[in-house]
């Protein structure tokens, strides 16, 4: 088809990046939240502060990608974005534009009160981190729902426009935050001289394998309900008639996109993963045996969950743009 | 030709009446008996067109007319002119269907500016983009169910049909009505019952393009053609659109 693509690469890539950026900062507020001082408090406060520190970077290079595809900047006015600060309207692009800078604000201070030291806070840290998290789990999920309804806010577009695309995308950037956790804690492990308390090397490497296995039983649960979603976006976008039956047939059978859709999406991001995931999370699930996925698991699993991630947002973006009305 | 011609000064002349006409009787509706206000209109000024398609020969005049008033860039489009053909000979036909922003009562491109950089203006509901404040961000270009807006590659803003303000605003009609051979484009305030274009439109059979997406446009159609190329696909029937632009399909 010879359709205009308005929306390329980099707003595919913003959409991507700020999923996992969102995802990394729910997922690490709620899991510092939920651990509390309880049992599992060193394995939470160690997942939290990967993900406090994965989170504002991919959001910071996801806005940049989007400069470089406004009008005004590929015509040389390099600065006028600002004119975004300069008001605020009910258009999902205005309330985005503030919900993202609030988010980036927001996770470079909380990723702050994760460093070892930290120069002007003081005694207050850890009351300040317990705040910052309690902010940036709603900001998080706002900011991933929030790519969602930017894309579904137009009746022009019948790809886009379904209720349930901004909680596809919200489930895929939790699997996505999760997986970029997995991936830089299997990469970077924890150092011991972090752990100054935890003598024993088998002890640590117990509570190493007790942090993956919360997070890969966690990702497989988020990708199994991804799969769910998805399954809901295709059947009511199939059910029903017109545009919006004609919009989701580029991804079924014999559809334009659907050998990315079921290929990229589908077998490397969701299907794939959750078999591999299932493998290595049922032992301990069922018998109690120890959690010992290899480390190569441990990287290409994330690996995978983030490709299809980005898929994704790749076959919606082009699938939305590829298709619109139908008659005249 | 020549009631085309003077349809505009007429009809604005006309709106300067009617809000007069309103204020005052409107204030002595106040006073006197409830009938009497609801005989007087209210409604704000709405430019509009109405095309009619009996008398267009395809000629392009109004989309090179737009390119001229406005150096349009190369490869963008304002307004143009579609060909529609269809049928198995000998049952064949071709129609044109000429193409513009349809300034819209709902714009739904105006829902979605993050910037308030377009807006639909109060005087005469044409509905405007800033330059100097749009960004190009290109969601108003995805909202709009009639494809009617480009990014302007000078400018790098949103850029489309404006129904020649500069050209409006000093009571002339729109360059492509000006330029129609035909005769087949009327424009004015389709708010003023008293309008050639209110008055044509209530007497005709009249349509509207994509009246399902709810924008609810302001240009009108006589004798369109509705078929669309993809309908036509999937029921195994030839219809061929050639749009004369650099999309070459609708969308
Ligand atoms: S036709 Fe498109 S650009 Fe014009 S007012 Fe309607 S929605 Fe906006
Ligand atoms: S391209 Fe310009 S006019 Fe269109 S939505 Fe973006 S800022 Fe507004």
């Amino acid at each position: 088809m010879a359709e205009e693509i308005l929306w390329g690469l980099p707003v595919i890539g913003y959409l991507f990046l700020a999923g996992v950026g969102a995802g990394a900062l729910t997922v690490s507020a709620s899991v510092l939240l939920r651990g509390g001082g309880g049992g599992f408090a060193g394995q939470h406060f160690e997942i939290a502060r990967y993900g406090a520190f994965l989170a504002p970077l991919p959001l910071v290079v996801g806005c940049l990608l989007l400069i470089l595809e406004l009008g005004s900047f590929e015509a040389g006015h390099w600065f006028k974005w600002i004119n975004l600060y300069k008001t605020i309207n009910l258009s999902p692009m205005s309330i985005g534009t503030w919900l993202l800078t609030g988010f980036i604000g927001i996770s470079i201070l909380y990723a702050y009160t994760f460093l070892p030291k930290t120069p002007g806070l003081g005694k207050n840290k850890d009351q300040l981190r317990r705040l910052l998290a309690w902010v940036s789990v709603p900001l998080g999920i706002s900011t991933a729902v929030y790519t969602g309804v930017l894309l579904g806010a137009m009746p022009a577009r019948p790809f886009w426009n379904s209720p349930v695309l901004a909680m596809l995308f919200l489930v895929s950037a939790l699997s996505t935050g999760v997986a970029v956790i997995l991936l830089f804690r299997a990469i970077f492990p924890p150092r011991k001289a972090e752990e100054p308390h935890k003598p024993m090397v088998a002890e640590y490497f117990q509570k190493r394998d007790q942090s993956a296995y919360l997070l890969t039983a966690s990702d497989l649960m988020l990708v199994g309900f991804e799969m769910l979603v998805i399954f809901l976006f295709i059947m009511y976008a199939h059910l029903s008639v017109g545009a919006v039956k004609g919009s989701i047939s580029v991804i079924l059978f014999g559809g334009e996109m659907s050998v990315l859709f079921w290929f990229g999406v589908v077998i490397v991001g969701l299907l794939a993963p959750a078999l591999i995931e299932l493998y290595y999370v049922i032992p301990k699930l069922l018998n109690h045996q120890p959690f010992d996925a290899p480390l190569i698991i441990e990287i290409v699993v994330p690996i995978a969950v983030l490709i299809g991630g980005f898929m994704l947002r790749y076959v919606v973006v082009m699938a939305g743009q590829i298709t619109g009305p139908i008659g005249i | 030709m020549n009631d085309v011609k003077t349809s505009t000064p007429v009809a604005r002349r006309d709106i300067l009446k009617t809000i007069g006409l309103t204020a005052t009787v409107g204030a002595g509706a106040a006073i006197l008996s409830k009938p009497a206000s609801a005989a007087v209109t209210t409604a704000k000024p709405q430019f509009g067109m109405l095309i009619d398609l009996r008398r267009c020969i395809g000629c392009h005049a109004c989309s090179v007319s737009c390119k001229a008033e406005f150096d349009v860039p190369l490869g963008a489009t304002r307004s143009w002119v579609e060909y529609i053909e269809k049928g198995d000979y000998p049952n064949v036909s071709r129609s044109f269907l000429p193409r513009l922003c349809n300034h819209c009562s709902e714009p739904s491109c105006v829902d979605v500016c993050p910037t308030d950089a377009t807006w639909k203006r109060k005087a005469d509901g044409v509905v405007v983009v800033d330059p100097d404040i749009c960004i190009g961000c290109k969601y108003c270009l995805q909202a709009c169910p009639y494809d009617a807006r480009f990014i302007n590659p000078v400018t790098g803003a949103a850029d489309k049909c404006d129904f020649c303000l500069h050209r409006t605003i000093k009571g002339l009609e729109p360059s492509c009505v000006n330029a129609c051979m035909g005769g087949a484009r009327i424009f004015g305030d389709i708010n003023d019952p008293s309008s050639e274009i209110s008055k044509r439109i209530a007497h005709e059979p009249v349509s509207v393009l994509r009246q399902e997406q709810g924008t609810e446009p302001n240009v009108y159609y006589i004798a369109a053609d509705h078929s669309d190329e993809n309908i036509a696909k999937s029921r195994g029937r030839y219809v061929r659109v050639d749009t004369h632009r650099r999309q070459q399909e609708r969308r």
